[in-house]
C-alpha cells in the first residue's frame, strides 16, 4: 500500500518537472499546428494521472529485501558504476576478474568460488570477445607496455 | 562540454587503441549503415585498392548531432591532422547553414571535393493529375494547402528546401504557407504519396528507383543540369523552365590547418577515385550520378550553395 | 505463384553456408539462453545485438541470427520450466503447470519431447501464417496515413496496458515514461533539441539498445543478487528420453488449435507470446473439460498446449512488426529494435525495398525450426547439462557482457551510467509490479507515434477530427478502447496467473 502510495507521489512530481521541462522547449519560427510542447505535455499529464491512481488504489506492498540485501545490491550499483570508469584506462581483465568476483559474492557468499568466478570470467570473455568476436579490446593498462 | 566532448571521442576511438599510426583514417560522422559510414569505406577502400595510401584507410565512426560532434572534435582537437579525412554530403552544408552545429561554422574546415551526388527528384502518385512540374506549381500557386509534400528530412532539411527552391524560382513568395511533412525516409515519404496522404513527394534519385519501375509513382522532375543516366525519359527542372539545381553530394572535409600541399595531396586522390572503374561500380550499385568537382572549386561551390541555403532557411524561419 | 519465387529467393538467401552456419549457431546460443534460468528472450537478444553489430554482420546475416536466437530461446525456456519448476522465460511459465508434475513422475524426458514437438509444429504454423499474411497486410498498409498510424501506435501500447498487464494505470505509466523518454533529444520537425538541459550526450536522444540491457539484463542480475541465486538447482533427473507416440498422435488436435489461438494472439500489437501461452492453456483446458481434465497434474496435453501457443505466438508477433513496424511483443520490441540499428525501417515498403531481408528471414526461419526440433529433441540432453551452470557465475558473466556490448556501441561511459540507472529502474520497477516492456515500446515508438500526431495535424491544418476520419483509424480507436478498458470485466472472469510480461 504505502510503496505505491510513495512511488505515485513521485511520478506526480516527475511529471510536474517534466512539464516544466517541456514548456521551456524552445520553439522555431516555423511551427507546425501541433508544436514541439504538445506532445510531451500530454504524456506528462497522463502520467500525473496514472500517478494519482496508484495514490488512490494502491496494490499491495511487494516484499522489499532486508537491509543487508540493500547492501549488497548498493555495493553492486557501487561495483559497476566503478566498472564503467575502469574498463578503458585500466584495460578489461583487471576490472573485469574485480568486479565479477564480487559480484559472485554478492550472490552466492563464498569467497573461493567467487574468486574463482572472476578470474575465470575475464579470462574466458576477454578470449571470446577478442578472438570470436574481434573486438579491439585491451586485455592490461596501457602503460603497462 | 569541451571535457566531455573529449572524453566521447576517446571512448568512440577505443577500438582503435595502438593501431591508427600510420594509416590514414576516415571519420564517418555516423554510425554504420548510412551515407557518411559508405563514403568512407567505399573512398577507403578504393583509395587502398588503386595505391594511392599504403595502408587500409581506419574507417571510425562518431556518430552524434548529426555530424555536429564529429565537426567539433576536427575542429578543436585535430585541426592539423594531415592524416584524417571526414565524410560529408549535403546535409552536412544544409546543417553549416541552418547553424545545427551550435555556432561552428563551415570556414573551419576545408571541403576537398564531392565525387558523386544522389539527384533530387519530385514525384507524384502515378494516378496524379498533375503531368509536369508546371501543373504542380500552378496547383500550389493558386491554393497552397491544397498540395501536401512528404520527404524523408525534416522540415527545413534538404528535401523540403527542393520544393521551395523549385516554388521560389516559380516566383512564388509565400513559402511558409507550403505544405510539408518530414518522415522516415523517402520510402515512408512515396507510401504516404502513393496512399493519397500527400500529393508530391520530395527525395533523391535513389529513393525512388524501385517505386519508378513497378510504375507506381512518376517522377515529375529530376534537379539536375543535365538529365541523368539510365533515366532519360525523367525530364529535368531546367528544361521545364525551373533553373533549380539540387543534388546531394557526397564527399569528403579535412582539418583547416593542414598545409596547402598536403590538401592539394588529398584532392588528387580523391580525383583518382573518381576516375577508377570501382568508384564507377560503386556508384551505379548505389543510384549515385557522376558529381565530381574537387579542390578549390568544389570549395566555392559550397559556399554557394551555404549562402542560397541561409537565405532560404531565413525566409521559412528555420533560421532566425 | 508469387509466394514460390519469393521463397525461392529466400531460400536462395538463407541457404548460404554461412547464414546456414549463423542459424544454427544462432539457434544453439538461443536455446541455451532460453534454458537459463533468467534469461529468456528478450534480454538474450538484447544483451547480444551489441555483440551481433560489432561482428560487422550485413543486414540479412545479422537477422537471421537473432531470430534464430528468438527462436531457439523459445524453444529453450521449456527445459527449465520442466526440469526445475522455473520457467526460463515469461512465456514458458506455463508450461511448469503439468510439465514438473509430470517430471515428478519419472515422465519428464516424454515432457522434453512433446514439448518440443509441440514448440516446432507452433512456430511452423506460425512461420506460414507469417508467410501467407505479411505481404496481405503490407499491401494494406498503404491506406495507413499519419491519423491511422497514431491509432495504431495507440491500439499496440492499450493492448500491451490492458489485455498484457495486471495493472492498467501502472502500464500507461510505463508507456508514458517510454515515450517520455522518447522525446529527449532533437526534435524530428524543428531540429530544435528538448530536454536535454543543455547535455551534448542526450542531443541524439537516449539510446534504446542502452535502455533494453539496463531494463532486461542489469535489472536480472539486481534480482539475483536480491534473492541470492536461491532456489535455482534444485530439480528432477533426467533419464532416458524416448518418443511418446501415442501421446503425440492424440496431441496433434491440440497443437493444432492452440497454435491458431497462439498465432492470432501474436498478430495483436502489443499481446505477445505470454499471451498466447496463457490463452492456449486455458482454452485447451476448457476444451478438454475444464477442471474434470487432468490439466495441472501432469497432462501431457497440458504440456503440448502451452508450447504450441507461446512458439505460434512467437512467429505471429512478427507480422505486424514487419508489416507496420508495431512490435506484438517484448522480443520484437527488441527485434525492432536491432532492425532500426541495422537502418532498416520495418513498414510496409520493407517488403518492396529490401525482399532479400524479409523472405531471407523467412527462409531462415523454417530452417531454424527444423534445426531447432533436431537439437530440442534428440540432443535434448546437451542442454540440460547447463542447467547445472550456477547463478552465481552465470549473472556477473552476463553483466560483462552487457558492459563491455554497450561500451563497444556506444564508447561511451556515459550511456554505461545510463545502462546501471535504467538497471536500476528496472529492479525497482519490478518489485512495484510496472511492467517494462512499454518503456521499452515508448522509447522505440515515441518519436514515431509524435510525429504521426503533428503530420496528421499538418495535413488537417490543425483539425483533431482529422484523427478519426477514416473507418481504420476509427476501428483502431476502437480496438485500442477495447483492448484497455475490456480487463476491467474480465480480470473477474480470467484469473490470471502472476506477473505477464513479456
Amino acid at each position: 500500500m504505502k510503496s505505491d502510495r510513495l512511488f505515485g507521489v513521485v511520478i506526480i512530481f516527475g511529471a510536474l518537472a517534466y512539464a516544466a521541462g517541456a514548456l521551456q522547449i524552445q520553439t522555431s519560427f516555423m511551427s507546425d499546428p501541433v508544436g514541439s510542447k504538445t506532445f510531451p505535455l500530454i504524456l506528462a499529464g497522463v502520467a500525473a494521472l496514472c500517478g494519482l491512481v496508484m495514490i488512490l488504489k494502491p496494490d499491495t506492498d511487494p516484499d522489499w529485501p532486508n537491509a543487508r540485501t540493500f547492501g549488497s545490491l548498493i555495493v553492486s550499483v557501487a561495483v559497476m558504476i566503478a566498472y564503467a570508469y575502469t574498463i578503458k584506462p585500466l584495460g578489461f581483465m583487471i576490472p573485469t576478474a574485480v568486479c565479477a568476483a564480487i559480484l559472485s559474492y554478492q550472490i552466492s557468499p563464498r569467497p573461493v568460488p567467487a574468486v574463482l568466478t572472476g578470474i575465470g570470467l575475464s579470462i574466458g570473455l576477454f578470449l571470446v570477445f577478442k578472438y570470436a568476436l574481434g573486438l579491439g579490446l585491451q586485455p592490461f593498462p596501457k602503460s603497462w607496455f | 562540454m569541451k571535457t566531455k566532448l573529449r572524453a566521447l571521442a576517446l571512448g568512440a576511438t577505443l577500438s582503435l587503441v595502438g593501431s591508427a599510426t600510420l594509416a590514414a583514417e576516415c571519420i564517418a560522422p555516423a554510425n554504420p549503415g548510412g551515407g557518411w559510414d559508405f563514403t568512407c569505406r567505399q573512398i577507403g577502400k578504393i583509395l587502398h585498392d588503386i595505391g594511392q595510401v599504403d595502408n587500409p584507410v581506419q574507417v571510425t565512426n562518431m556518430a552524434g548531432g548529426g555530424g555536429g560532434l564529429a565537426f567539433s572534435h576536427v575542429v578543436n582537437e585535430r585541426s592539423d591532422d594531415s592524416d584524417l579525412i571526414v565524410a560529408a554530403s549535403q546535409a552536412t552544408a544544409t546543417r553549416l547553414a541552418q547553424n545545427a552545429y551550435a555556432g561552428m561554422t563551415a570556414d573551419q574546415v576545408r571541403f576537398v571535393g564531392a565525387i558523386g551526388a544522389d539527384p533530387g527528384v519530385i514525384v507524384v502518385a502515378a494516378d496524379s493529375p498533375f503531368q509536369t512540374l508546371g501543373d504542380m506549381v500552378d496547383a500550389v500557386k493558386a491554393d497552397p494547402g491544397s498540395v501536401a509534400f512528404a520527404g524523408g528530412s525534416a522540415a527545413g532539411g534538404f528535401d523540403h528546401l527542393k520544393v521551395l527552391m523549385v516554388l521560389k524560382d516559380a516566383g512564388f513568395t509565400d513559402i511558409t504557407k507550403v505544405k510539408y511533412i518530414g518522415v522516415d525516409g523517402g520510402a515512408d515519404a512515396i507510401t504516404q504519396t502513393i496512399g493519397g496522404f500527400t500529393q508530391g513527394m520530395t527525395g533523391d534519385m535513389s529513393e525512388i528507383v524501385g517505386f519508378l519501375q513497378s510504375g507506381e509513382v512518376r517522377a515529375l522532375a529530376v534537379l539536375t543540369e543535365e538529365r541523368v543516366p539510365g533515366f532519360e525519359d525523367v525530364p529535368t527542372a531546367k528544361e521545364q523552365g525551373f533553373d533549380v539545381v539540387a543534388v546531394n553530394w557526397r564527399g569528403l572535409y579535412v582539418p583547416k590547418d593542414i598545409s596547402d600541399e598536403d590538401f592539394e595531396t588529398w584532392g588528387a586522390k580523391l580525383q583518382a577515385v573518381a576516375d577508377s572503374d570501382e568508384w564507377k561500380e560503386a556508384m551505379a550499385a548505389n543510384g549515385l550520378a557522376p558529381f565530381t568537382k574537387v579542390g578549390g572549386d568544389f570549395q566555392s561551390w559550397v559556399d554557394g550553395v551555404i549562402a542560397d541555403t541561409v537565405e532560404l532557411s531565413k525566409e521559412i524561419g528555420v533560421l532566425q | 505463384m508469387e509466394l514460390l519465387s519469393n521463397l525461392a529467393l529466400g531460400f536462395g538467401v538463407a541457404l548460404s553456408p554461412f547464414t546456414l552456419f549463423l542459424a544454427v549457431v544462432g539457434c544453439f546460443l538461443g536455446t541455451i539462453i532460453g534454458a537459463l534460468p533468467g534469461l529468456g528472450p528478450s534480454n538474450g537478444v538484447a544483451i547480444l545485438i551489441p555483440l551481433a553489430f560489432s561482428l560487422g554482420l550485413d543486414a540479412t546475416s545479422a537477422l537471421v541470427l537473432m531470430t534464430s536466437v528468438y527462436y531457439g530461446a523459445m524453444y529453450g525456456g521449456r527445459i527449465s520450466s520442466i526440469l526445475l519448476n522455473i520457467p526460463g522465460d515469461e512465456p514458458a511459465l506455463m508450461t511448469t503447470l503439468d510439465g514438473y508434475p509430470m517430471a515428478k513422475a519419472g515422465r519428464a524426458g516424454d515432457a522434453l519431447v512433446l514439448s518440443g514437438f509441440a514448440s516446432f509444429f507452433g512456430a511452423l504454423f506460425a512461420t506460414i501464417g507469417l508467410m501467407l499474411l505479411a505481404p496481405v497486410l503490407s499491401r494494406i498498409a498503404y491506406q495507413f496515413g499519419p491519423a491511422e498510424y497514431f491509432a495504431l501506435y495507440l491500439l499496440a501500447f492499450s493492448t500491451l496496458g490492458g489485455i498484457a498487464s495486471n495493472n492498467q494505470a501502472k502500464a500507461a505509466l510505463a508507456s508514458c515514461i517510454g515515450l517520455g523518454i522518447a522525446m529527449i533529444g532533437l526534435d524530428n520537425q524543428t531540429g530544435m533539441p528538448r530536454l536535454t538541459g543543455g547535455n551534448l550526450h542526450l542531443m541524439d536522444g537516449i539510446d534504446f539498445l542502452v535502455a533494453i540491457v539496463g531494463l532486461f539484463a542489469v535489472a536480472e542480475v539486481f534480482i539475483f543478487i536480491e534473492s541470492h541465486g536461491k532456489g535455482s538447482s534444485i530439480g528432477v533427473k533426467l533419464e532416458k528420453v524416448t518418443l511418446p507416440v501415442r501421446d503425440l498422435v492424440r496431441g496433434i488436435g491440440t497443437m493444432i488449435r492452440c497454435s491458431t489461438i497462439g498465432f492470432i494472439a501474436g498478430v495483436l500489437p502489443g499481446a505477445g507470446a505470454s499471451l498466447g501461452s496463457f490463452l492456449a492453456y486455458v482454452g485447451e483446458k476448457k476444451w478438454r473439460g475444464g477442471d474434470r481434465s487432468g490439466f495441472g497434474k501432469g497432462d501431457p496435453q497440458g504440456v503440448i498446449a502451452p508450447e504450441a501457443g507461446n512458439n505460434s505466438a512467437a512467429g505471429g508477433a512478427l507480422v505486424p512488426m514487419l508489416t507496420l513496424g508495431v512490435p506484438g511483443s517484448g522480443t520484437t520490441a527488441v527485434l525492432l529494435a536491432l532492425l532500426m540499428t541495422l537502418n532498416i525501417t520495418p513498414g510496409p515498403t520493407l517488403f518492396t525495398d529490401r525482399p532479400e531481408v524479409v523472405w531471407g528471414l523467412i527462409a531462415s526461419l523454417l530452417i531454424a525450426n527444423f534445426v531447432l526440433l533436431a537439437m530440442n529433441v534428440p540432443l535434448v540432453k546437451i542442454f540440460v547439462k547447463i542447467l547445472t551452470v550456477p547463478p552465481w557465475v552465470l549473472l556477473p558473466g552476463v553483466m560483462m557482457v552487457s558492459f563491455v556490448g554497450i561500451f563497444s556501441l556506444t564508447g561511451s561511459y556515459f550511456d554505461l551510467l545510463l545502462m546501471i540507472v535504467f538497471g536500476i529502474i528496472g529492479w525497482l520497477f519490478r518489485k512495484l509490479d510496472i511492467p517494462t516492456v512499454p518503456i521499452i515500446l515508448g522509447i522505440l515508438l515515441g518519436k514515431h507515434m509524435e510525429d504521426a500526431l503533428r503530420r496528421a495535424m499538418i495535413l488537417s491544418d490543425g483539425d483533431w477530427t482529422y484523427l478519426f476520419s477514416s473507418g481504420i483509424s476509427i476501428g483502431l480507436w476502437a480496438f485500442a478502447i477495447l483492448g484497455f478498458v475490456a480487463p476491467f470485466f474480465l480480470r473477474h472472469i480470467i484469473k490470471k496467473p502472476q506477473a505477464i510480461t513479456d
